[in-house]
């Protein structure tokens, strides 16, 4: 049966996320996104042409080290938190249908001057609205400073 | 054999524009034919659905000819999860149609080989030739199908490319 009681979301669970974040420590995150237009020649396809990927702010967010056992020859994987907020105001300047639209894209996330992948994207939501977004990543192999 | 390389890969991508020019993928912000080199993109932890996707691994060289002869194996990777419209019902059919688009780009088994590094790219003096592919049994993960289908592409080292 459907739940049919009146929930006026107002976004506070947003808000306290964000607060949340600020205050534990909260440091910015970059998404490394493709340029639009993007590189449409065939150097492009096969690796000549550098990618030359755009940094796109995510802020307040929390990086920390993931609770999943390191595995020996295996790179160590994080998880990063992100206010939802901040999410949704790079989706509406890059006009994007999506938060998952957004990370789809994404080529990588630098933190701290280092890259790491993207293994999994979630969410948490109220009241229909996701107010935290949890990437997992995992630390890349190259030990560029970005 | 970097030349070889991507002579495969930009033979397989036009004929797939012809071949069915609406399988297409948006990647890095640009709507292209539904093939990619793996080493050339950037890691996603998901592979890409009906796509086909180029993961050179094996390779090896026939030093006793005049030319060395390299000989690379290439596995082309797809996956699919079937139609919105029929729910994901259809992915057996969508799997088979993969295998046919896929049979039909690969033929005929040869192509002049290019110096796909400049632009436009320049023709070079052999082919570039392939075999017929080897499929491997369907696999299934969950609402997904995959196939990987082996290639072996031979190709002449030319003296310019040394």
């Amino acid at each position: 049966m459907a739940d049919l009681s009146t929930q006026n979301p107002c976004g506070v669970a947003q808000r306290v996320a964000t607060a949340l974040m600020r205050a534990g420590g909260g440091t910015t995150a970059c998404l490394q996104m493709p340029p639009a237009p993007g590189d449409a020649a065939d150097t492009g396809q096969i690796g000549v042409d550098a990618p030359g990927f755009l940094s796109l702010p995510l802020s307040p967010a929390v990086f920390r080290k993931a609770r999943a056992t390191l595995q020996d020859g295996k790179l160590p994987r994080y998880e990063l938190l992100v206010s939802a907020d901040a999410v949704i105001a790079q989706v509406a300047q890059l006009k994007l249908s999506s938060a998952q639209a957004l990370f789809a894209q994404a080529s990588g996330v630098v933190v701290a001057g280092k890259l790491f992948l993207i293994e999994a994207v979630s969410s948490s939501e109220n009241q229909g609205t996701a107010y935290l977004y949890r990437l997992l990543l995992q630390e890349a192999a190259g030990e560029w400073s970005m | 054999m970097q030349n070889a390389k991507d002579t495969f890969y930009l033979t397989l991508r036009n004929r797939l524009a012809i071949v069915n020019p609406a399988r297409t993928m948006i990647l890095r912000s640009v709507t292209r034919p539904g093939i990619l080199v793996e080493d050339a993109e950037a890691f996603t932890a998901q592979p890409q659905l009906d796509a086909f996707t180029l993961r050179w691994t094996g390779l090896s060289a026939d030093l006793h000819l005049p030319s060395i002869l390299a000989q690379m194996t290439c596995e082309i990777r797809y996956t699919t999860a079937g139609t919105q419209a029929n729910a994901g019902l259809d992915r057996g059919r969508a799997l088979e149609k993969m295998d046919y688009e896929l049979l039909r780009l690969l033929y005929p088994y040869s192509a002049q080989k290019m110096n796909c590094t400049q632009n436009p790219a320049v023709s070079m003096s052999t082919l570039v030739f392939w075999s017929e592919p080897d499929f491997s049994p369907a696999v299934t993960d969950h609402d997904r199908l995959s196939r990987i289908a082996k290639v072996t592409v031979f190709a002449f080292q030319e003296p310019s490319e040394s």
